[in-house]
Order: structure tokens, then sequence, then C-alpha cells
């Protein structure tokens, strides 16, 4: 394997792990939003990653090239960030709400059954 | 008339757009689109019923373009979306907000999308959004509860919608395609470990929409906080939209006994914890949410006993579905005030909760016996047991349930008659004969 593509799925895993982390052990809500556009970005490298290839240029029609990296994974990506991009402005909207209601922004409460 | 499926989207996603423009009548605007929508969906119901499976291609042909399937079982669930849907808008005239309009046009096309398209990441995509229509919605009310519930919601919501990327990205990685069917017919090529992991990532992050065990810690917070119309539309339009992706899932692109035994396996958690959870609540709109969980875990033992009484398994996933997306969300109308007054309101809640329990010739009893049937064909015999016993505390807490609720206060008539006619459904649905035949259809990929 490419070492580029190793060391990407390398960071893939690192950011996905860092990420499952906080949004397990935090209680401060913003520190756990952090913790999950951290997860959405590593799950973005991830798909750039599967669509690399050695070598290969931006897809666009070119007739100095041959090689184009696969395009549908970055329209794909595209549309993640824009998708995560919105919640994290939904995420923020509440945590205000949450802040004003509360006057904190770490989570008390527990499971209730 | 034939009907393009796709409108049943477009429209109501468009509309969604075109309302701040027109805040001024955005209210009726909602009203008229919501009906559109109802009747077109009703429109491609009997085409399904006439035709078999119907498939749309738009602007591409597949592998690459836009690609819808609709199935018996998603017809029907964007039947239940779109009408449900405009039924239960009455119960929320009181709200002037336009944004509100908007954020429940969104939620609508959204639940619709997921059932129609044949695409994983437009999957993905629908279910972003309807989540983040339903997080808004939930917070809506503005009360501290609502608040608390839509940010746990949307804690695990945005973990799970990683987790169905991910799944995505991997199935992509192997096949290099994103249409169902396509992934569906050459899934054997797939390497066997990265198959299992894309399933386990797609039906963690699938499951916490479905409500299954132990994704659903954010249930009932959000069913307590959410105001009674939003806890009627998240019963009948995200959930079930959500139980039909795991059974595409499923059915379609991971057949194997494996996954169909790790499905009844988390089916009947769902149910246990959901149902002895239930006894043991005090609030209404908690017991109320705890009791959907147990019915999703029941929708999901139907879906699971698909390979061998495939002739069962179908029309039980069927019923339960009619019955829990009618009575639920019949229930938490009538949860608004509790008090079953007038003749119509106990009508709508005796029916509902007779259908919940399972009483002939309502939709919910068909739903249990098909279930039964199913199960008793792959001999499953402890399941039927755990069924049976998950039943009876359903019978003992809806009976207290009744005990407390009837009484003389009237409730009024913007949420009596929505929850009457809405737990009319479960009736109806059990009676027709169409219904049945239609049931018996299997279309669900082919199987």
């Amino acid at each position: 394997m490419n070492g580029v593509i190793m060391a990407s799925y390398f960071t893939v895993a690192s950011l996905l792990s860092i990420g499952l982390y906080g949004v397990m052990t935090k209680r401060n809500l913003m520190k756990i939003f952090i913790s999950l556009s951290i997860m959405d970005t590593g799950v973005n490298l991830m798909l750039i990653t599967i669509g690399y290839l050695p070598g290969g240029t931006a897809p666009i029609e070119n007739a100095n090239f041959a090689k184009y990296v696969d395009p549908l994974p970055q329209a794909l990506v595209l549309t993640a960030i824009v998708i995560g991009v919105s919640v994290t402005a939904l995420a923020l909207v509440l945590l205000i709400k949450y802040h004003s209601k509360k006057g904190t922004l770490e989570y008390k409460g527990g499971m209730k059954w | 008339m034939v009907v393009h499926a796709v409108l049943l989207i477009a429209i109501p996603l468009l509309s969604a757009f075109l309302i701040p423009l027109i805040r001024k009548i955005s209210k009726w605007f909602t009203i008229s689109i919501l009906t559109l929508n109802s009747i077109f969906s009703i429109l491609v119901l009997f085409e399904v019923y006439n035709k078999g499976m119907i498939y749309e291609i738009i602007a591409f042909s597949p592998p690459v373009g836009i690609y819808l399937a609709i199935d018996n079982l998603s017809a029907l669930l964007a039947l239940i979306i779109n009408v449900f849907g405009a039924i239960n808008f009455v119960s929320t005239l009181k709200e002037k907000s336009f944004k509100f309009h908007m954020l429940y046009l969104l939620a609508i096309a959204g639940s619709t999308g997921i059932v129609i398209t044949g695409d994983i990441f437009n999957m993905f995509v629908f279910f972003e959004i309807t989540a983040v229509a339903s997080y808004a919605l939930v917070a809506s009310k503005k009360s501290e509860k609502a608040v608390e519930g839509a940010i746990k919601y949307m804690i695990l919501g945005s973990l799970g919608s990683t987790f169905i990327l991910m799944g995505i990205a991997l199935i992509y990685s192997q096949m290099k395609s994103l249409n169902i069917y396509d992934i569906a017919n050459r899934i054997s090529m797939m390497n066997e470990n990265i198959k299992w992991i894309s399933f386990a990532f797609l039906l963690t992050g699938i499951g916490v929409e479905a409500e299954l065990f132990p994704l659903n810690g954010w249930v009932p917070d959000v069913y307590e906080g959410a105001s009674s119309g939003i806890a009627s539309l998240l019963s009948f339009g995200p959930s079930k939209a959500a139980i039909y992706a795991i059974a595409r899932l499923l059915i379609v692109i991971f057949p194997s006994m494996h996954t169909y035994e790790i499905a009844l396996w988390i089916g009947v958690a769902t149910l246990l914890m959901g149902e002895i959870a239930a006894f043991m609540q005090t609030d209404a709109k908690r017991m109320l949410a705890y009791s959907s969980i147990g019915q999703m875990g029941l929708i999901l033992i139907a879906f699971s006993l698909v390979s061998q009484g495939i002739r069962y398994s179908i029309p039980a996933s069927f019923f339960l579905i009619v019955s829990h997306a009618s009575a639920k969300s019949s229930l938490f109308l009538l949860s608004h005030k509790n008090k079953m007054g007038s003749a119509l309101t106990k009508y709508g809640g005796i029916t509902a909760v007779l259908s919940l329990i399972g009483m002939p010739p309502l939709a919910g009893f068909w739903g249990k016996w098909y279930l039964f049937l199913g199960a008793a064909s792959e001999k499953l015999w402890l399941v039927i047991i755990l069924i049976f016993f998950s039943g009876i505390i359903e019978a003992a807490y809806f009976a207290r349930y009744l005990h407390r609720s009837i009484g003389e206060e009237k409730m009024e008539a913007s949420y009596a008659y929505p929850m009457a006619v809405l737990s009319t459904f479960s009736l109806a649905f059990g009676l027709l004969p169409f219904i049945y035949k239609m049931a018996n259809m299997h279309l669900l990929g082919g199987v």
C-alpha cells in the first residue's frame, strides 16, 4: 500500500478514536459537540482516501493526464461537509438555549428510567 | 393517473424553502401541500398495488442517477407518513411561526425520502434532513425539558449519522456503487470482514433513529419534552422510516442467517427493555415512549423472521407498523391533557389501546398473529414465550393507563378530532381485505 494512503488511514483511525473518546468521557456539552465534529472530519477523510489514486489528478478533463481520482467520493464529502456545518450550527443554537435555562454547559443528569 | 413518486419528496422539500417568502399564509400553504402530498401517496399506493414494485430513475440511468425503488412496504409507509402528517398537523394549528411549518414539511419530506429511495447515500442525506428538522421541532417547545431532550437526541443522532456515513464509505470502498440493488446483487464479492464491519456501522447508526436497544437513551426524554403534536409526529414519521431502512439493510443488502439472528435478539432485547421500563413509569408520556421502544422491538423481530417465515414476516411487520403508527400517535395526542371526557376521545383512546394490546379485528391483532405464525415456523419457542410475556405486561400498564385517564374533563377539539381519526386507521386497516392482499405481496427487494 502506498505511504500516503497508509498515513491517511492512520489519521482516520486516530480522528475517529479521539472523537469517540471525547463523546463518551466528557460532560461538557460544548466538548461533546467538538468531539462529534472531529469524528465527522475523520469520516470525510476516509471517503477522500477511498477515492484517492496515487499519482491521480483532479477529475477535470485534461489532455495532459490519463489518471484521475474517483470524483464520486469528493461529491459525497462535499454533501457531508454541508450537512456537518448545519448540524453544528443547530447544536450551537441549542447550547445557547441550554445555557440560558441552566446557566452552565455541564450536563449533570444521567440515564433516567 | 400516473404520479411520479419523486413528487412525494420534491413537493414538500421545495415548498418548505418557499415558506419564508410567504410568511403570512404559511399555515394554509402547509395544509394544502400536506393534503396534496397525501393524495399523491394514496395514488402511489394504488399503483404499487396494481403493478407491483415501481422503480423510478431520475436524470441518468443507474448506478449513476438518482434512483427510487418503491415496494409494498415503502408505499404503505409513504402513505402513513404523509396522511398522518396531514391529520396530525391539525393538532399543531396553534403554532403561528412560519419556521415551525417549514420544519414540519422538512421532517415529512425527509422521512418519505428514506422509505422510497433506492440509493444508500441519498438515504443518509434524507436521514440528516429528518434528524435536523426533528431536533429543531423538539426544541421548539422552549421548555427546559424540551431543550435537554433535543440536545440528548442531537448527540446520539449525530453520532449515529457519522456511523451511517462510515458504513456507506466502507461499502463504497469495496463495491464502487451506492445503488442498493446493485450492491445487493454483488454483495458476495465483498471482503467478508469489511462486510461485517460496515453492517455493524450501519445497524448502529440507523438503530439510533429506530429506537433500538441499547441506543435509545434519548427516546423518553425527547417524547416527554416535546409538545404532543411533535411527539406524535416522531412516533409515526422518523422512527418508522428508520425501522424500514433497517429492513432494507437486513433483507436486501445483507441477507444471511447471522444478520437475521443478530436482528432477532436485538429486537427481543428492545422489546423486553421497553415493556418492562414502561411498566415502571409514572408519567404518561414517558410510559408511552418506552412502550414505543417495545413496539419497535416487535417490528424488528417481525423483519428478522424473513428467512423461514417469509410468508408471515412481511405481513406481520406491515400490520405492526400500521397499528403502532396509528395507535401511538393517537395516544401521544391524547397525552396532551390525558383526560378522556367526550365520547370521541374515549373511542379514540380505547381503540388505540386495544390495537396495541392486539385485540381482533384491529390491525395490531393481525400483526401479532402473523408474528406468532412466523416465529412458530422458525421454531423459536423461547421468542414466542417472551412476546407473550411482554404482551401481558403491556396489557397491564395500558389497563392502568385507561383507568386513570377516563374522566370528566374534555380536551380541545383540535386534539380530539385528529386522535379519533388516527386511531380509526388501526380499525380500518384491520378490516379492509385489500390491505390483507397487499400485505401478502412479497416485494421487498424481490425476495
